[in-house]
């Protein structure tokens, strides 16, 4: 009785009917995930169905969505259960199949019964007077790197050529290269972590805030020494960005002078830290750096905080900065106008004041002419802790595990695809020679006429 | 300018559309060279402009691995119609086939035509630093190879199809009829929805037509879809005489599909998922996010896995398994642009 529960569980585990039903199913679950919003927060998903019913009815489809999880379809509960069945059914499955693949290989191989061989779908026949025509055929498969057998039986002599057999075990590769991967996967979500880290220029931090909103320490602090932007000319469009960055354990530096960019991350103690985005952040530190050029051309450097005064050397004139453009552009009719967020072109507002007389001026970092001021030149050089860099940060100790399944993955998909395994059948009776072959392809079928051709081709 | 080359490479393709028919009714061997001729040239002329527009990215990359043409939906479309007529005539030449040139060279010129038609823009823009990253080359260059071989296996499956049935009232009947006429009624609502966009990035697709706010514009739309779908059903039989009239064997069909199939399943697995994992791994240290491009990549996948499994397993033959092939490319083609028009994602670099 027990054996026979056991018996069904299995099979039902070991069915392809089971696998097909989960290909279905998780492909369903995923396409859901990726038209309704997934989100935590219950306004975007109710927004999203007003657009469809009206406010009520969007507040309990809410509430249905959030008892399934389908605002979180990937986390959800019933997704990591049919993936978990999923890896059940490959491991079952191999467990029912392989034994049996791996004792073909070992028994001791049999003449098929010409009822089966009739079946097949290429069957020719050719009429070739020669002694010699056992070891012809033989000789002929074996060239194209067959293993031969033959069997004397009522029919005649009925010669098996085989090629590739044991690729049939490449499918077992493919299928544990996904259990390696979602084993990966799960070493990554239990022994991982991901957080983003915002670093103000000329800050440091030694946290992460996780994707749920929880701080991790690291245990060092990061430093982002400097943070720039570079922009293709006349455009919005960022041409790369990096931050300089810089590690301090126990109040020293350990690592010093790093660099960071989009594809081209970097690794300490197995935390890796991505450059993700940047902002514009003005802050109370932020300092503006200028210089100024006096009568003499001594050039002379200024650092001064936003609204703060400071004096021109060399004359009685006081300026401070009252505005600041991170991208200044000049419209069609000549007006200045803030054209984005991203420190594009920077500008500050200056407003000097000589014996109570006041005058404003904008100066551009990229634009030197706007250097000149009545006062001299003052150059503006940048805005230094206004931006702060974006940094993805994480450690996942299941990534070599995700790289190998992913390279034995590709592998037996090429060899169970490209390199099947090819089986001829050849009996001879008299001066007769039937070729059987149990695949119907094209290729199959041109070489056993290569090797009718050649056979003939020897008796001329 | 390498868009107006590419423009020409289109029309050709277009115009070896009636010659590949003339030489189906004729047979006439000479027909038919001067449809592979014309074919071939378009896609000579298709590769020159290809180069052009490499040039033009190198004046402005300066780098011979950031110039390479295949970074925005524009030339990813382009992209992938030249994969896509190569690997025909590479068919053509190797199984002495002449027989789907014609419904090769209407995907080939209408995905050109549509680039011109929908107004996707041709500029050559300047990488973003995210792109710029030989992982993302990969990734890109084998997922279009994929998408092409499992186009073609699209074509051969939905011939297989049509070839295979015996009454109207069967379901692969209903199936094939009803897919090409969707694909017809989609193609014209494009061309709709394209002129009635005020901004060419602004095209929703069934905008004006099924989701049109006008009820009654919207009903009418729908009528007209039925009604195609209908006339498709009605004198489908045509077309089976046709195809039947080419002497294409359902053997042939079936099995150049699976092996448009066997072919792009692993380039895809390794271009598609692989090295896009890789490459969302080194920009933004996550392999895997359910992002709903990956997503649709995934049951794309799992689509194929299945029509393998399907072959293999199941010993499943003939239209079976091409209806999945059939399906399979319809999401293929949602995993390439339906993301990008319907949800957001990071894939929005290909938008237009």
């Amino acid at each position: 009785m027990l054996n026979r529960v056991n018996e069904k569980v299995w099979n039902f585990f070991a069915s392809t009917e089971l696998a097909v039903a989960l290909f279905i199913t998780i492909s369903t679950g995923a396409a859901i995930g990726t038209v309704i919003p997934q989100s935590i927060e219950p306004e975007p998903v109710i927004k999203f169905f007003s657009k469809f019913m009206s406010i009520s009815s969007a507040h309990k489809t809410y509430e249905i969505i959030n008892l399934f999880d389908l605002n979180n379809v990937y986390h959800s509960w019933w997704f990591t259960f049919l993936l978990f069945m999923f890896a059940l059914n490959l491991i079952v499955c191999s467990i029912d199949r392989l034994p049996t693949l791996l004792k073909s290989f070992k028994a001791p191989p049999q003449p098929y019964p010409l009822s089966v061989l009739d079946k097949m779908p290429i069957k020719k026949t050719v009429k070739i007077n020669n002694d010699r025509i056992l070891e012809k055929i033989k000789e002929l498969f074996q060239n194209k790197g067959f293993s031969t057998h033959v069997f004397e039986t009522q029919e005649g002599f009925q010669i098996q050529a085989k090629k590739w057999n044991k690729t049939r075990l490449a499918v077992y590769l493919t299928h544990l290269s996904i259990l390696i991967i979602l084993a990966g996967a799960l070493i990554g979500t239990f022994f991982g972590f991901r957080g983003s880290m915002n670093i103000v220029e000329g800050t440091g931090l030694n946290f992460a805030i996780s994707d749920e909103g929880k701080a991790i320490p690291l245990g060092f602090e990061i430093r982002c020494e400097r943070f720039e932007a570079e922009y293709y000319e006349n455009s919005a469009i960022p041409k790369a960005y990096r931050s300089y960055l810089k590690i301090i354990e126990s109040g020293k530096p350990v690592r010093e002078n790093i660099v960071i960019e989009v594809n081209h991350p970097f690794t300490y103690r197995g935390i890796t830290f991505y450059q993700a985005s940047y902002g514009f952040q003005p802050t109370e530190h932020a300092e503006f750096k200028f210089t100024y050029f006096d009568k003499t051309g001594k050039e002379h450097n200024i650092n001064v905080h936003f609204e703060e005064n400071f004096k021109i050397p060399g004359t009685s004139v006081t300026a401070s900065v009252v505005d600041f453009s991170p991208a200044l552009g000049i419209d069609e009719e000549g007006r200045l106008f803030n054209m984005s967020s991203d420190m594009i072109n920077p500008a500050v507002l200056v407003e000097f004041e000589n014996n109570g007389k006041k005058t404003q001026q904008w100066i551009l970092k990229k634009i030197p002419e706007s250097w000149q001021t009545p006062y001299g030149k003052l150059r503006f050089n940048e805005l230094w802790g206004a931006q702060f860099t974006g940094l993805q940060v994480r450690r996942d100790p299941g990534v070599p595990l995700i790289y190998t399944g992913s390279i034995l993955m590709c592998l037996g998909l090429f060899i169970c695809l490209f390199l099947r395994p090819v089986n001829y059948f050849a009996v001879i009776n008299k001066n007769q020679v039937v070729f059987y072959c149990p695949t119907s392809k094209g290729m199959v079928e041109r070489q056993i006429d290569e090797i009718i051709k050649k056979l003939k081709g020897d008796e001329a | 300018m390498s868009y107006q080359i590419i423009s020409i490479a289109g029309i050709l393709y277009i115009l070896v559309m009636p010659v590949y028919i003339v030489y189906i009714l004729t047979k006439n061997k000479k027909i038919g060279f001067a449809a592979t001729g014309i074919l071939s040239t378009g896609a000579l002329i298709h590769i020159y402009g290809f180069i052009q527009r490499f040039k033009e990215m190198y004046a402005i990359n300066h780098s011979v691995m950031r110039s390479i043409p295949i970074t925005n939906l524009y030339e990813s479309l382009v992209f992938f119609v030249l994969c896509i007529v190569s690997g025909y005539l590479f068919i053509e030449w190797k199984y002495k086939n002449k027989s789907f040139g014609v419904f090769v060279s209407v995907i080939a010129g209408i995905t050109i035509g549509l680039t011109d038609v929908l107004g996707i823009t041709k500029e050559v823009q300047p990488l973003v630093p995210a792109l710029k990253s030989n992982w993302l080359l990969a990734h890109v260059t084998l997922s279009f190879i994929a998408y092409a071989a499992f186009g073609i296996s699209f074509i051969t499956a939905l011939l297989h199809v049509i070839v295979e049935t015996e009454s109207k009232k069967s379901f692969k009947y209903i199936f094939s009829t009803s897919i090409l006429g969707f694909m017809v009624f989609m193609f014209i609502s494009l061309i709709f929805d394209a002129f009635s966009a005020s901004n060419p990035k602004s095209i929703k697709i069934f905008h004006s037509t099924l989701g049109n706010s006008s009820i009654i514009i919207s009903i009418f739309c729908w009528i007209a879809l039925i009604t195609i779908i209908f006339l498709f059903w009605r004198f489908g039989d045509h077309m089976k005489k046709i195809v039947q009239s080419l002497k294409i064997t359902s053997g042939f069909l079936e099995d150049m599909t699976y092996k448009g199939i066997a072919f792009g399943f692993p380039i895809f697995t390794i271009g598609g998922l692989v090295f896009g994992a890789i490459w969302a791994d080194q920009a933004w240290g996550r392999y895997w996010g359910w992002d709903p491009k990956e997503t649709w990549s995934l049951i794309t996948w799992f689509v194929y896995a299945f029509y393998l499994h399907a072959k293999f397993i199941r010993g499943w033959k003939g239209t079976k398994t091409s209806m999945i092939a059939v399906i399979g490319f319809l999401i293929t083609i949602f995993t390439y642009l339906g993301v990008n028009l319907f949800l957001s994602g990071l894939h929005s670099y290909g938008s237009m």
